[in-house]
C-alpha cells in the first residue's frame, strides 16, 4: 500500500526516483492510502487500514463528549473516568490490565479532550486479539472500582500543586481559556481544578459513563499489520454487543469574543519569570479558510524564524520562545500570541509582541514570505504520516470534524492556491486588534502589578488558588 | 519499507542469530569515511518524500570546566547565528523556505543536530550545514543577544522547576571529581561570563569533522550522500583529536544527602546511583532492572508508592547513557505536605529486594517486551533510525551494534539482573536530594 501516490505508485517509480532531478521533486504530496470505513448496525464507525511494513497494530478513537458533555460544575470528571477506564475492565482488576498490557510491550492509553474521551493503543500484531479484547473491555465492561475512583480523584487533586510548581508553559493556556471562555464549556480544562475535582462524586463518575460510553458515539480507527476482514470480524464481535444512545449530542454553540481590556494577574511569589498569553476567541477547524489560516498563523508565530520568535527571541534575546497559537475545534477555539520572559523584562516583550500583531494586520506578509510558508508547510507535511500510529490519528481526526479526505490529498495544491489576498483577509479576521485582546499573565505579583495595568483592568489571583478562575478559595 | 524490519522482528522469536542474518539485515546501510576524518553513515527508506538528518559532536558539558560550563550547550544555540557567508538567521530562513525544519540538543556528552528536510532539499542542506560547520561566524553583539535568550530558557527549563532544580543540586553533589557534575545549560556566572576566545577554541577542537559524525536516513541514495559529502565537507580541514577526559570519578564510600528549600508546593525526593558508562557490557542488565522497577504502572516503584502506599503522585526513573560512569535516577513526587522520609524509606526497601532477591522470570519478560517495543517503534520513522544508528555509532563505537540489541536483551538472566542491582542499588553508592517546600521549613525545623 503506497502513500505518495505522485511518487512510488510500482516498483518502477522507484528507480524514478533517482532519475529525475531534484528541482522537479519540491513539490511531493501525499495521498492517503486507501481504507474501508464501515458503520456498525449500533452505530459505530469503524475504519480500516492495513499497512504491513512493520509488525505493529495500533488504534485511534474518539467517543465523542468529553469535556464538553461534563455538568457544568464537575470539571474533570471525564479525565478521571477516563484514567479510571484503565483501572480494571472485564476479567482484570487495575494491576492485572497495566500487566496485561506490559507484559507484550503494548501501549494504551486514555484521555479527556475538549470534545471528546481519546483512546490510542499500539500492540504487536501478534497480541492484536489482546488489543481489541482490551479496548472493547474498556469501553463495554469497565470495573468503575469505587477504591480506585478515590485514588484517582486524591491524586488528581495533589498532581495539579506539582503542575503548578513546575514550568508555567503548560499552565498558562488552562487559566487564560477558563477567564476568556468563562460559562461556555471551552472554558474548562482537561484536568479539572482542585476545587471543580473535590466536587466530583463517584456516582458522578458512573452518570458521566452511562451517558456517554455509548456505541454509536464511537469513531474507531485501526491501522497497521492485520487483514482487514479478519479484523472486522473480530471487532464486530467485540464491539457489535454495545449499546447505542440513539441521540446525538446537542450542537455546541460558538463562543463569542469577549471584550478586549482585560488582564488576568496570576500571582507566582519568587517567579524570575513571567509567562504571558495574550488572545480571544478564534476560528473552528471546519473554517472554509483552514489552509490559509495555517498558512498565515505559521509565518506570524508557528515557525522558528516567525515574526513573533524573530522578534522576540532571534533579535532581541529577550525570551527562549514566543508563538502563536490557534485551538481549533469544532466551535471556534481560543487564538494567542504567548511566551515568556524575564520579570524585568515584561513590558517590553509584551510591547515587542503587540507591535508584531500591529504589523502583521497591517502589512500582512510579502510574497516570498508567503512562498516560504507555503514550502516549509509542504514540505515538513510528509512527516505526520509516517507509521500506522500517525495514519490513524490523522484520520481520526479528519472524520471526528467531517472532513473529507481532500484536506490530506489536495493539501500541497490547496496550499499552493493561497492568494495574498486570502491571506490578507484572514489575518484581519483571525488576529483581534490590540484593544480588543485580553491579556494572561503568572509571574511575580509585587513586582508587575503595576506595570501589566497599560493592559487593562487588573483581576488578580494566587497560583495557590484552587481554581482556574478567581474568585473560589 | 524495507527488508530490515521484518528481520528484527524474527529475531524476536529466534534469539539465535547468525551473521547471515546480521548482514542481510543491514546490507542497505552504507558509510564512508572521508579523508578528514568525518565518517558518514546513509539508510536508504524510501517511505517518504524526506530525510533526517542527525549530526553527532562529541562535544558536551563533560568537556568543560569551571568558568565556561554551559559552553557546549551555548555553542549549540550559535551554530544558528551566522557564517561569514550568511548573516545570522539566515541558515533558519533558507532551511524553512525549502521545506525544512530543524533542532538541535546539547547532552553532556555530546551536540547533536537535527534536521528534516525533503528530498529536493538535500543538496541544499548540506550547503547550509558544511557553511555552518566550516565559516561560523563570532560577533559580539550575537553573542550577548543570545546570552539572554540562554537565560530565559535557564529559568524556564531550570529556575522555575522545582524538580529541575533538584535534579541539578543532585547531579552536582554526585560527581566530585568528573565533569559531569556540571549543569548542561551552565552555571549561571559562566553564561555570563565566558569568553569570545573559549568559543573560538571550542569551535576549533570540536566542531573538527575528525570529532564528528553525519547520519542521514530517508529518501536518499547513499553514492549522492557520499560526493556530496565529499564537495561540501570535504575541504574542512582535520584538526588534532581533543584531549580526552582524564577524571574518572573516585568510588563513592558513603551516602551523600542534600536538603533543597524552594518556593514550591510539593516536595520532591530524588536518588542517584553511579552507574557503568554506555557501553559496559552490563548496561543491557541494569536498563532491564530498571524498567522492572519504574517503567509504567505495572512497575514495583508505581504500584508500591502510588498505588498501595499512596505516599506519591508519581514517580519516574532513568539513566545516563554516556561515554563515561553516570547515574541512574529515581524521582518521587510527592503530594503537599507527603512524608519523603517514608518515600525514602519504601524506595529502598524496593531497591533492596531486587538486589537480594531475582526478579520474577514473567516481570523480566517484561521489561523485554517492553524495550523490543520501544525499539521497534524507532524503527518505525526515519527520525528514530537516523537517531538509533547515531547513538550505536558515537557510544558503543560502531553502528552495526544496533543491530544486536535484540540478541543482548536475551541474553540477560534473572542472575544478571540480582547482579548489577546489588552492586548499584547500595546506600553508600547513593545521592540523596530532598526538596523541602518553603511552606514546610517550620514544620521542618528550619
Amino acid at each position: 500500500m503506497k502513500r505518495y501516490a505522485n511518487w512510488q505508485n510500482s516498483i518502477a517509480a522507484i528507480v524514478l526516483v533517482f532519475l529525475v532531478s531534484a528541482s522537479a521533486l519540491a513539490g511531493d504530496s501525499i495521498r492517503l492510502p486507501d481504507y474501508q470505513q464501515v458503520e456498525l448496525d449500533n452505530g459505530i464507525t469503524l475504519i480500516l487500514l492495513e499497512k504491513s511494513d512493520v509488525p505493529l497494530v495500533s488504534f485511534s478513537a474518539a467517543v465523542r463528549g468529553g469535556l464538553v458533555s461534563e455538568p457544568a460544575d464537575k470539571n474533570g470528571v471525564a479525565s478521571l473516568l477516563a484514567e479510571l477506564l484503565q483501572k480494571g475492565a472485564g476479567e482484570r482488576d487495575a494491576v492485572q490490565f497495566a500487566e496485561a498490557v506490559a507484559a507484550v510491550g503494548g501501549r494504551f492509553n486514555v484521555s479527556a479532550n475538549s470534545e471528546f474521551i481519546g483512546l490510542n493503543g499500539e500492540f504487536m500484531s501478534r497480541d492484536s486479539d489482546l488489543m481489541i479484547s482490551l479496548l472493547a473491555d474498556v469501553l463495554l465492561r469497565p470495573r468503575m472500582d469505587a477504591a480506585e475512583f478515590q485514588k484517582i480523584k486524591t491524586r488528581a487533586i495533589q498532581g495539579i500543586a506539582a503542575m503548578k510548581d513546575a514550568d508555567a508553559r503548560g499552565l498558562i493556556g488552562t487559566y487564560a481559556e477558563a477567564f476568556v471562555f468563562g460559562k461556555h464549556p471551552y472554558a474548562r480544562s482537561s484536568t479539572g481544578s482542585e476545587a471543580s475535582l473535590a466536587r466530583v462524586s463517584y456516582e458522578d463518575a458512573k452518570n458521566y459513563a452511562a451517558s456517554n460510553l455509548v456505541a454509536d458515539r464511537l469513531l474507531l480507527v485501526v491501522a497497521g499489520d492485520f487483514k482487514a476482514k479478519a479484523m472486522r470480524k473480530r471487532i464486530e464481535k467485540a464491539l457489535g454487543g454495545w449499546k447505542a444512545a440513539g441521540t446525538a449530542i446537542a450542537p455546541l454553540e460558538a463562543a463569542p469574543r469577549v471584550p478586549g481590556g482585560r488582564v488576568l494577574l496570576v500571582d507566582k511569589p519568587g517567579a524570575t519569570q513571567t509567562y504571558f498569553w495574550i488572545g480571544n476567541v478564534g476560528v473552528s477547524r471546519s473554517d472554509p479558510d483552514a489552509v490559509a489560516i495555517e498558512l498565515v498563523n505559521t509565518l506570524f508565530g508557528g515557525r522558528f524564524t516567525s515574526m513573533l520568535n524573530t522578534a522576540l527571541r532571534i533579535e532581541s534575546g529577550l525570551t527562549y520562545g514566543a508563538r502563536s497559537n490557534l485551538a481549533m475545534r469544532s466551535q471556534p477555539g481560543s487564538v494567542s500570541i504567548a511566551s515568556y520572559t524575564a520579570t524585568e523584562t515584561t513590558i517590553e516583550a509584551v510591547d515587542l509582541a503587540l507591535e508584531q500583531l500591529g504589523k502583521v494586520r497591517e502589512s500582512g506578509f510579502d510574497a516570498a514570505s508567503l512562498q516560504s510558508g507555503k514550502t516549509y508547510r509542504q514540505g515538513t507535511y510528509p512527516m505526520g504520516f509516517e507509521t500506522a500510529s500517525d495514519l490513524a490519528g490523522q484520520i481520526l481526526t479528519l472524520k471526528f470534524y467531517g472532513l473529507p479526505d481532500s484536506k490530506v490529498n489536495d493539501y500541497s495544491s490547496d496550499m499552493d492556491a493561497v492568494t495574498s489576498e486570502k491571506a490578507k483577509q484572514v489575518i484581519a479576521r483571525i488576529y483581534p486588534p490590540r484593544e480588543e485582546m485580553v491579556f494572561v499573565f503568572i509571574g511575580d505579583s509585587q513586582k508587575i502589578k503595576d506595570l501589566v495595568g497599560v493592559y487593562g483592568e487588573i483581576t488578580l489571583m494566587s497560583i495557590t488558588d484552587s481554581d482556574w478562575v478567581p474568585g473560589d478559595k | 519499507m524495507d527488508r530490515f524490519l521484518p528481520w528484527l522482528f524474527l529475531m524476536l522469536f529466534a534469539a539465535s542469530a547468525n551473521a547471515a542474518d546480521s548482514l542481510a539485515g543491514s546490507e542497505s546501510i552504507e558509510s564512508r569515511t572521508l579523508e578528514n576524518g568525518l565518517k558518514v553513515i546513509v539508510w536508504p527508506d524510501q517511505d517518504i518524500p524526506n530525510l533526517a538528518w542527525y549530526h553527532w559532536v562529541r562535544a558536551g558539558a563533560r568537556n568543560e570546566y569551571p568558568g565556561i560550563t554551559g559552553l557546549s550547550h551555548f555553542f549549540e544555540h550559535m551554530m544558528f547565528n551566522g557564517t561569514s557567508k550568511r548573516k545570522p538567521g539566515e541558515f533558519d530562513r533558507i532551511m524553512e523556505a525549502n521545506g525544512g525544519a530543524n533542532n538541535a540538543y546539547t547532552s553532556s556528552d555530546v551536540t547533536v543536530y537535527t534536521d528534516w528536510v525533503p528530498r529536493s532539499a538535500l543538496e541544499l542542506n548540506f550547503d547550509l550545514e558544511s557553511d555552518r560547520f566550516q565559516n561560523l561566524a563570532f560577533v559580539e553583539e550575537v553573542v550577548n543577544s543570545e546570552r539572554g535568550v540562554v537565560y530565559s530558557e535557564r529559568r524556564s527549563s531550570v529556575d522555575n522547576q522545582s524538580f529541575r532544580k533538584l535534579h541539578e543540586q543532585v547531579n552536582a553533589t554526585a560527581f566530585i571529581a568528573h565533569p559531569y557534575q556540571f549543569p548542561v545549560i551552565g552555571w549561571p556566572s559562566d553564561i555570563e561570563n565566558w569568553k569570545m576566545e573559549d568559543l573560538q577554541q571550542y569551535f576549533q577542537t570540536y566542531y573538527a569533522p575528525n570529532n564528528t559524525t553525519l547520519v542521514i536516513v530517508g529518501a536518499v541514495e547513499p553514492k549522492q550522500v557520499f560526493e556530496l559529502a565529499e564537495e561540501y565537507f570535504g575541504p574542512i580541514s582535520a584538526q588534532p583529536a581533543p584531549e580526552p577526559v582524564r577524571t574518572v570519578e573516585p568510588k563513592q564510600v558513603g551516602q551523600r544527602r542534600l536538603v533543597m528549600h524552594d518556593a514550591a508546593q510539593a516536595p520532591v525526593l530524588a536518588v542517584a546511583f553511579h552507574i557503568p558508562q554506555a557501553n559496559h557490557p552490563d548496561t543491557p542488565a541494569l536498563s532491564l532492572a530498571m524498567d522492572v522497577l519504574g517503567e509504567g504502572t505495572s512497575s514495583r516503584l508505581h504500584q508500591r508508592l502510588v498505588e498501595q502506599e499512596q505516599l506519591a503522585v508519581g514517580v519516574f526513573s532513568f539513566k545516563d547513557e554516556g561515554f563515561d560512569p553516570g547515574l541512574a535516577w529515581f524521582f518521587v513526587m510527592l503530594p503537599p505536605g507527603g512524608d519523603t522520609q517514608r518515600a525514602e524509606d519504601v524506595l529502598f526497601e524496593e531497591l533492596g529486594k531486587v538486589a537480594s532477591e531475582a526478579v520474577q522470570a514473567s516481570e523480566l519478560e517484561k521489561a523485554r517486551n517492553i524495550q523490543m517495543a520501544n525499539f521497534w517503534r524507532k524503527l518505525a520513522t526515519i527520525d528514530g533510525k537516523a537517531d538509533l544508528l547515531g547513538t550505536y555509532e558515537v557510544f558503543h563505537g560502531d553502528f552495526n551494534k544496533m543491530l544486536d540489541v535484540p540478541e543482548q536483551l536475551a541474553g540477560v538472566s534473572l542472575e544478571d539482573i540480582k547482579t548489577i542491582s546489588s552492586t548499584v542499588f547500595t546506600r553508600s553508592n547513593s545521592t540523596v536530594g530532598v526538596l523541602i517546600p518553603a511552606a514546610n521549613e517550620q514544620e521542618a525545623g528550619e
